[in-house]
């Protein structure tokens, strides 16, 4: 056979591939479904979805979303969602471009609303006045980790509400309902927080990384150092001694950091000052459930509470 | 001010003509110390006000620092959305050989299948733009500084349109146009500054001197279903290695299925084949010594695992990737060098490598790569050609470690023992570095 002739068959069966996948592909539509990138906004959707959707969560609690491969699976469920929910603010900017580009819908590309960044509708903080990559892994959109001020996720429930609302129009009014009686709980226990707070306010923490931020703001802890001499940049035994010079051991409460954070850094500086190193929950557990988001604040709240306590 | 300065000049200047026929008779020293001290004392009060419109001066400026700070912390930087996103990636490398010359038995082998150049030389400086050119379309342009025979060139390696999933395709079809890295085994796409060594494997460097890419156009889809499975076809001109000289235009084809997935939280894997296939009317290669004319029909499957001890790929990870390619050929071989001229050959070559990356910190990572190739059995025609493997299969053993300053940093230490004929070895030992400014794709798989 003349590799002319084989060249010819061969495009005609490539032909007809496609065309067979392209009718599968168009009825492969089941109920909602809601790609969230970290596992509190896939959390804070089961308050507001309930049941009517379902949803994947990309990332687990004990892993650093700025660090995540663009794996196979990842672009297998993007490519089947009706609604795209992560934290935005170049969180996700090393993978989820390339899942979007790769697998996804034209309804959850950016500014459609099947598309969801978290940092878009809130204001966030610690924007920087240099764009520089001599500063480290910097965010120009300000700090990412905007789910840790409880205000924030009231933003976003109603957001998601409005979003669910317009993507599936036949069940607005069970998300509506959903997220009156989300939004009125979390009030409450945001006031219950306050309340709580009171013990905390004005004292002092030593940070990994940049991850408490919103935390801090929300319940008047004070940054007293940064162990990270420039975000996303492991540190230095340089900058290491340089903050424990700085920092005064009777005055600073703990060193926090998160579950994926290298923890010796951390460590060299209790044993070196005597200040508590503790590992805060940083978000909820990967499979979503219902009450999750409000556990989370309570344990964060009741490590902190257990420090200021021991002092 | 300034009026009462010119009245005081007017004053002087009046004095001056006025009174000097008058006061004749008077001590002119008296009035020349009067006007002297005069002076004296509009000099020091002219440097007064200067002073003091030098403060003033200066006062506004700094308010206007302060505003300008101000309104860049206001500033909502999200990207350059509107500009092409702009990426440079400089890589330079000290290589020593033991061995003067490196020739792959039994291989046609074109230019940048050839090992780098021995001592202190640059690698491929690229250049990439690229952007969305709005809701439906993105384009991307890479072109690389390279130094050939002696002088600087630039090669274009990719200019390449795609649909985005804005143009609405059906069941998610992308298109992707021009010229580009296409879908072939794994590091095909892959730019070769983000492979795991400073060298791509031996049947990379054998089959599609380093990398394929031609001018063409390429069709997949993402399959709806739970697993992950790609599938694409593509028709290419047939200009680049291993064809060339393409005179319909249109002369090799490909398709790929692609599939993977994760095992538990910390396993994922991905595993992929593919064929290439085309005619060429003449691939030159070993300096334009060798020439081929026929069908190349190459088949390559390939594997990657990435297990994750802890589920973050910052903190340690391990890689385990191989491909395996399986070469049919069909036509005309030539070799000047050899005076053979039109030989026949009909035969099948097959080569792979198989590699595990280790990475111990956030900074180091640790790897070994072992990669080998089988040529086909010459017909009597070849036999003494650098066709003929003389029944020697080449391989490559290396090892390297590398320190990752950043994401957008490397620096790398690597060893190869390369076995390339009988009785013929090349240690080497490479140093290397790659760094990229701008743009920074994402993080393939």
């Amino acid at each position: 056979m003349s590799s002319r002739n084989k060249l010819k068959r061969e495009r005609h069966l490539a032909t007809v591939t496609l065309v067979i996948l392209t009718l599968w592909s168009g009825s492969a539509f089941a109920n909602l479904k809601i790609f969230a990138c970290e596992p509190e906004w896939g959390a804070l959707a089961k308050e507001i979805a309930g049941s009517k959707a379902g949803i994947y969560v990309a990332t687990g609690p004990d892993q650093d979303a700025h660090y995540i491969r663009a794996r196979p699976s990842l672009i297998a469920k993007i490519r089947r969602a009706n609604l795209v929910f992560c934290t935005g603010a170049s969180l996700e900017a090393g993978w989820l471009p390339l899942l979007l580009q790769r697998g996804a819908q034209a309804a959850v590309q950016p500014g459609k609303p099947g598309n969801i960044m978290a940092a878009d509708f809130v204001n966030t903080i610690e924007k920087p006045l240099v764009l520089d990559r001599s500063l480290g892994d910097i965010h120009p959109e300000g700090n990412p980790h905007v789910h840790l001020d409880p205000r924030n996720i009231i933003i976003l429930a109603k957001i998601l509400s409005k979003r669910l609302s317009i993507i599936d129009p036949s069940n607005s009014a069970y998300y509506q309902k959903r997220t009156n009686s989300f939004v009125k709980g979390w009030n409450k226990l945001i006031i219950g927080w306050n309340k709580r707070l009171n013990r905390l306010k004005g004292q002092r923490v030593a940070v990994h990384h940049r991850s408490w931020s919103y935390l801090l703001s929300w319940s008047g802890l004070r940054e007293a150092a940064m162990l990270e001499e420039k975000p996303g940049i492991p540190p230095s035994a340089r900058h290491l001694n340089n903050v424990l010079k700085g920092v005064k051991a009777d005055r600073t409460m703990a060193i926090l950091r998160t579950s994926f954070d290298d923890p010796q850094p951390s460590q060299w500086l209790m044993k070196k000052t005597g200040i508590p190193a503790i590992v805060l929950p940083f978000s909820v557990s990967r499979e979503p459930v219902e009450g999750n988001l409000a556990r989370l604040f309570n344990n964060i709240l009741k490590k902190l509470e257990n420090i200021a306590a021991k002092r | 001010m300034s009026k009462n300065l010119a009245k005081s000049s007017l004053l002087l200047l009046f004095l001056g003509l006025a009174s000097a026929p008058i006061l004749k008779a008077q001590n002119i020293d008296a009035i020349r110390a009067e006007i002297e001290a005069l002076k004296n004392s509009y000099e020091s009060r002219i440097k007064n006000l200067e002073t003091k419109i030098s403060v003033i001066k200066n006062q506004p400026q700094q308010q206007k620092t302060g505003t300008k700070s101000k309104a860049t912390s206001i500033r909502n930087v999200k990207n350059n959305s509107f500009n092409p996103s702009i990426g440079i990636v400089l890589n330079g490398k000290i290589s020593d050989y033991s061995n003067a010359t490196s020739e792959m038995a039994g291989f046609g082998v074109a230019h940048e299948g050839e090992r780098g150049r021995e001592g202190l030389a640059i690698g491929e400086t690229e250049l990439n733009f690229s952007a969305n050119a709005d809701n439906r379309f993105y384009g991307s342009m890479t072109a690389a500084i390279v130094r050939e025979d002696g002088s600087d060139k630039i090669e274009l390696e990719e200019a390449y349109v795609e649909t985005l999933p804005g143009l609405g395709l059906p069941g998610g079809l992308r298109v992707k146009a021009g010229r580009a890295f296409w879908s072939l085994g794994y590091l095909n796409e892959i730019h070769a500054h983000s492979d795991d060594f400073s060298d791509r494997p031996l049947p990379y460097r054998a089959y599609l001197n380093k990398g394929y890419n031609d001018d063409g156009v390429q069709v997949s889809v993402v399959l709806p279903t739970d697993r992950y499975l790609e599938v694409g076809t593509g028709l290419f001109r047939g200009d680049d290695f291993p064809f060339g000289s393409s005179t319909s235009g249109r002369s090799a084809h490909s398709a790929f299925v692609r599939t993977g997935g994760d095992v538990g939280n910390n396993t994922s894997w991905r595993l992929g084949a593919s064929t290439l296939i085309g005619t060429t009317d003449g691939r030159k290669s070993n300096e334009d010594t060798v020439t081929f004319v026929g069908d190349s029909n190459l088949y390559a499957v390939d594997a990657r695992v990435i297990l994750k001890p802890s589920g973050n790929a910052k903190a340690r990870e391990l890689i385990l990737q191989g491909e395996y390619f399986r070469r049919d050929e069909d036509g005309q071989y030539s070799d000047t060098e050899n005076s053979a001229s039109n030989v026949n050959f009909n035969d099948t070559s097959a080569g792979f490598y198989a590699q595990a990356v280790l990475k111990t910190s956030p900074s180091w990572r640790i790897g070994a790569r072992y990669s080998k190739l089988s040529p086909a059995d010459v017909p009597s025609g070849l036999v003494g050609t650098a066709l003929d493997g003389a029944g020697h299969d080449p391989v490559t053993y290396s090892v390297m470690t590398d320190w990752t300053s950043s994401e957008y940093g490397r620096l790398r230490l690597q060893y190869n023992r390369e076995e390339f004929a009988t009785n013929d070895h090349d240690n080497q030992v490479v140093l290397q570095y790659v760094v990229s400014l701008g743009a920074h794709g994402a993080h393939p798989f």
